[in-house]
């Protein structure tokens, strides 16, 4: 056991190394500039842009660069090119931002995909399991931004209250619980939405793997005993149909950095995934990279919590 | 069993919990819920950040939204777009004319004179009223003062291109040996006084003046430029308009610091400084000098007579104190930057403006919101609303969303949605047509646009009433000449071309063009073929370009048309006049200065009057246009000038466009009476369609007010 996770880590280690080679040579391969070093920017003369490249250690070789970057964000010195703040601090307030939305997507997707997806396959074939089916591929093959885009226009259409960006504009200071609920109130939607893509996906998957186990001899067995049809499901096919999802639910972990891009750009929402999209819009080197060295540590995170995970569940892993 | 009860209430509860919260949000009827300083808040939203909040140096819309709340100008429009004082209380216009003695002129009765036997020449009339002519009677009433300046000589250093060396510069030493010169002070401003004086002085009294012969250059240069000298330096007439400005006693910055006649001053250096690089230099050109009478007097000399120029004081003053040479310098030492190198480009003033309008900047979030409040101690009393938020929304549906949701308070609504806006219950609407029209244009060069039989012909064959109808929604308004429509300028007697194909090709066969066996419009054998261009990106033009070709096609005329990317377009075909007809539109000032546009000498590549008109009439008025300092006699000018252009047709002049804005309900004008009931009135637009007139006396009320019917 031990000496898994000691290789496992090791192993991690490895891969970190090379995904931060890997992604600081595509950052500086893509086409295009920061805006403060661009030559095609009006507002800066050319010897701005060149104090900018001096300052940002364009001017040194990649590998150079490379060092320095990383030595700073070791250090926590890294800051952005295009406001001077620290990196750190900037993804650490979007992703606070970003968690909320994170948790109450996830607690949406990972309850309600189960039951929807048993029941699916239980009754297999039949009208549940056709409309669920059809409703699952409408959310996934509808475009996120399309269907956000219709489910605001009818909110406000027909409720008239606010529901872009984090609270209400110009509420200024309420009462605590109007204020706590104002929010709560503007997490729904882009809650809710990342959630259906998520539920519509997850229940597909919940709904085959039951399948594959309940056609299993002791499924079969403990229903001819008389145990309870929901017991049957819930307890000895469910517990048997969980194993790949242990896997999913350690991968969930770099949805956190992440967040949704998509969502989060229509709903004006100032979180992880605007930011970063952003970043790469301004060509905001540190802010890229480390966000993307972030992520990298939470998918390898994921990936080794969903190891051992896999081995508390899976007691023929351990042997 | 408890799995699947967990599983399936887990999402429930959190959803109910999530649908409960809406019990607590502000909606559109009740945006004060938990927030009652929602109603002292005015909440606008722009497409685009402000840039810089310097009224000299900002060139985009949303700094200029910003600009106009937080600074003033001396003077703006009222209603009915006439002058009133802001930061001035009130201000005179007259005029010192100068001519130059002409020695070698004969003066009818007189013989050569010098300069006080010229003065007492003039004096002589004036008190004798012995003048018959009622125009040179007036002319003479009007001179106030009579003066000479005595000859004087001056030496002027000018830098000129090196002739042997186009790359370098060499200095041009001036010597001028000015003649005596005569000034006359004239009560109101007169651009016919030296015509006039012509009757006294002789026909040739002015124009037989010769200035090189009071120069002489070190080293000596060509013929041509000495006479561009001559006429700099001493020019044989000269009308110098006066502006003199009374300022507003007690008026501060918001800083505090008291605003006088040396910001006035300031600011006019500062645009014409040319480290600045401000875009409104152009504007004040023609002023000579800016002077400091008294601390609350002002007096702006011009160069030549250029009524527009007026206008240009509605510019917002800036706080010479925070801005002039001393505090850049202090700035940039404080900022570690080179002193010699900053300029008020690069101060921090324009990320937090000080000026003297009726809101105070706050807060600027880059590419979020702008906060100004109101400014308790503004001279016109303090606005109704206590702040203004200028919200920075890119995509226009989600300001539309925003609107709804009361949190965002006017919605410019797009022309496909005015049906469904305009008459909704919940809103308010307003809408009038904007400053600009959409127009063919015809390259009178060639042919067969030089004959104005087939121009008119053209504009006949287009059904415009159907392109307002459906290309724009209706919302756009049949226009006839080039001034705003919404001004006394513009002539309301001239009606548009009727649509009427049959005359239309009456008229081409008057200028020899007929129809062939196969319906083609034909002269001498050559058919009537051309190309229609626009640029590309611009749906509407492009709709109009098809609808255009279409018609000409029903009347027999072979349209080719192309769509051009827009520099291409400009600096290839609009630039070089390298074009038949073209789809473009102007967007216009108030001022009727239309010299770029269609002065004849403006036909040359690169300037504006591309299509080549030319008539001497129009030349001359809008000569007298720009020079004419009395509204009523420019507007006399202006409505001649238009007909001139709509019977020549250069232009099809299409339409211009309306625009409509959506506003909450519950905003009304607040106005409190001398006994001090509050009185609420309902929002009117002015005559010219601006509904935001009366912006600083808009509030916004709990509950949607009745009112009586408006008498």
């Amino acid at each position: 056991m031990l000496s898994f996770i000691g290789r496992s880590i090791i192993q991690k280690i490895i891969t970190l190394f090379f995904v931060s080679i890997v992604s600081f040579l595509i950052i500086h391969l893509a086409p295009g500039k920061p805006s403060q070093v661009d030559p095609l920017n009006p507002k800066f003369t050319p010897e701005m842009v060149e104090r900018f490249r001096k300052e940002f250690h364009l001017d040194k070789p990649l590998h150079v660069q490379y060092l320095l970057f990383y030595r700073d964000l070791f250090t926590g010195k890294t800051a952005s090119w295009k406001d001077n703040q620290p990196v750190l601090k900037k993804i650490w307030e979007r992703f606070l931002n970003s968690l909320p939305l994170f948790i109450v997507g996830t607690i949406l997707t990972w309850t309600l995909s189960f039951p929807i997806g048993i029941r699916s396959a239980i009754s297999r074939g039949g009208f549940y399991d056709r409309s669920a089916t059809f409703f699952s591929y409408l959310l996934i093959s509808i475009p996120g931004f399309f269907f956000a885009y219709i489910l605001i226009i009818f909110v406000v259409n027909t409720f008239h209250v606010p529901v872009i960006g984090m609270e209400t504009f110009g509420i200024g200071d309420p009462s605590w619980p109007r204020w706590a609920m104002d929010r709560v109130w503007h997490l729904l939607l882009p809650s809710v939405l990342g959630a259906t893509g998520g539920i519509a996906v997850l229940s597909r998957y919940v709904r085959s793997q039951m399948l594959e186990v309940e056609s299993q001899d002791y499924v079969r067995t403990a229903m001819a005993k008389g145990v309870p049809p929901e017991q049957v499901h819930y307890k000895h096919a469910l517990r048997n149909a969980l194993l790949p999802f242990v896997t999913m639910f350690g991968l969930i972990l770099p949805g956190l950095i992440g967040g949704s891009v998509i969502i989060e750009s229509i709903f004006s929402w100032p979180g992880m995934g605007r930011m970063a999209y952003e970043a790469i819009l301004a060509r905001d080197y540190p802010v890229i990279l480390t966000v993307n060295f972030v992520s990298a540590v939470l998918v390898l995170a994921g990936t080794f919590i969903s190891d051992i995970l896999y081995m508390v569940v899976d007691p023929r892993i351990r042997l | 069993m408890t799995i699947r009860k967990v599983l399936i209430f887990t999402p429930i509860l959190v959803i109910l919990f999530l649908l409960q919260s809406y019990f607590w949000v502000p909606t559109y009827e009740q945006q004060s819920r938990g927030n009652p300083d929602r109603l002292n808040e005015y909440i606008t939203a722009s497409i685009g950040d402000a840039s810089i909040l310097n009224p000299i140096l900002s060139a985009d819309s949303a700094s200029g939204d910003i600009n106009s709340m937080v600074f003033e100008g001396l003077i703006d429009r009222d209603e009915e777009l006439r002058f009133r004082g802001r930061l001035a209380t009130s201000w005179e216009v007259f005029e010192e004319a100068f001519f130059y003695i002409n020695e070698s002129a004969s003066i009818p009765g007189v013989d050569t004179a010098r300069a006080e036997e010229v003065v007492d020449f003039l004096r002589k009339p004036k008190k004798d009223n012995g003048v018959s002519d009622p125009q040179l009677k007036a002319c003479l009433d009007n001179i106030r003062e009579i003066a000479v300046i005595p000859h004087r000589e001056f030496l002027i250093t000018k830098r000129e291109k090196d002739p042997k060396n186009s790359k370098k510069e060499i200095e041009v030493k001036v010597h001028v040996k000015a003649p005596a010169r005569v000034k006359l002070t004239l009560t109101a401003v007169d651009q016919d006084l030296f015509k006039n004086l012509t009757q006294l002085l002789g026909e040739t009294y002015f124009t037989s003046f010769r200035g090189e012969r009071y120069l002489s250059t070190d080293p000596p240069v060509e013929k041509e430029k000495l006479a561009a000298y001559a006429r700099e330096f001493v020019p044989a007439t000269e009308h110098n308009p006066i502006l003199i400005f009374h300022l507003r006693p007690d008026v501060h910055f918001h800083d505090g610091h008291v605003f006088d006649a040396n910001d006035v001053k300031f600011t006019y250096e500062s645009i014409m400084n040319p480290r600045n690089l401000s875009p409104r230099i152009a504007d004040y050109e023609p002023v000579k000098a800016v002077e400091v009478i008294d601390p609350l007097t002002a007096k702006i000399v011009y160069k030549r007579l250029y009524s527009p120029a007026i206008g240009t004081w509605g510019m917002g003053i800036l706080p010479e104190h925070l801005l002039n040479q001393e505090a850049l310098k202090r700035e940039a030492l404080r900022l570690g930057k080179d002193p010699e190198k900053f300029s008020m480009r690069q101060s921090g003033f324009n990320r937090h403006p000080i000026g003297c309008g009726p809101f105070v900047f706050q807060e600027w979030k880059s590419d979020q919101y702008i906060v100004l409040d109101q400014l308790n101690r503004y001279w016109e009393g303090p606005p109704n609303y206590k702040s203004y938020i200028y919200r920075i929304i890119p995509d226009p549906l989600t300001q539309e969303m925003e609107f709804y949701a009361g949190t965002i308070d006017n919605y410019g609504v797009q022309p496909h949605q005015v049906q469904r806006l305009k008459n909704d219950p919940t809103y308010q609407s307003f809408s009038g047509p904007s400053f600009g029209y959409t127009y063919i244009g015809y390259n009178m060069r060639r042919e067969p646009f030089n004959d104005y039989r087939v121009r008119i012909a053209l504009g006949m064959a287009i059904d415009v009433n159907k392109i307002i109808q459906y290309v724009l929604h209706g919302q756009g308004e049949q226009i006839t000449g080039p001034f705003v429509k919404q001004t006394d300028y513009y002539n309301h007697s001239i009606k548009p071309l009727p649509y009427d194909p049959g005359r239309a090709l009456e008229l081409l066969a008057e200028a020899g063009w007929t129809r062939n066996k196969e319906g083609r419009l034909e002269k001498d054998g050559k058919p009537f073929q051309f190309t229609l261009i626009t640029n590309s990106g611009n749906d509407l033009r492009k709709a109009i370009l098809t609808i255009a070709q279409d018609s000409w096609k029903q009347i027999g005329i072979d349209v080719r048309t192309d769509l051009l990317e827009w520099a291409v377009f400009i600096q290839e075909r609009v630039d070089k006049a390298d074009f038949d007809a073209l789809i473009l539109g102007w967007s216009m000032g108030i001022e009727p200065d239309l010299y770029q546009i269609w002065h004849s000498s403006q036909t040359n590549p690169y300037q504006l009057n591309f299509v080549g008109f030319k008539n001497k009439e129009a030349d001359e008025l809008i000569i007298k246009i720009r020079q004419e300092y009395d509204h009523n006699i420019q507007v006399e000018y202006c409505h001649r000038l238009h007909e001139i252009i709509a019977r020549e047709q250069p232009y099809t002049f299409l339409y211009v466009s309306k625009w409509t804005a959506i506003l909450d309900k519950r905003i009304v004008i607040k106005e409190v009476d001398e006994k001090g009931n509050v009185i609420y009135k309902q929002i009117q637009p002015t005559k010219t369609g601006t509904y935001t007139f009366y912006f600083n006396k808009w509030i916004k009320l709990p509950e949607v007010p009745t009112f009586a019917l408006e008498g």
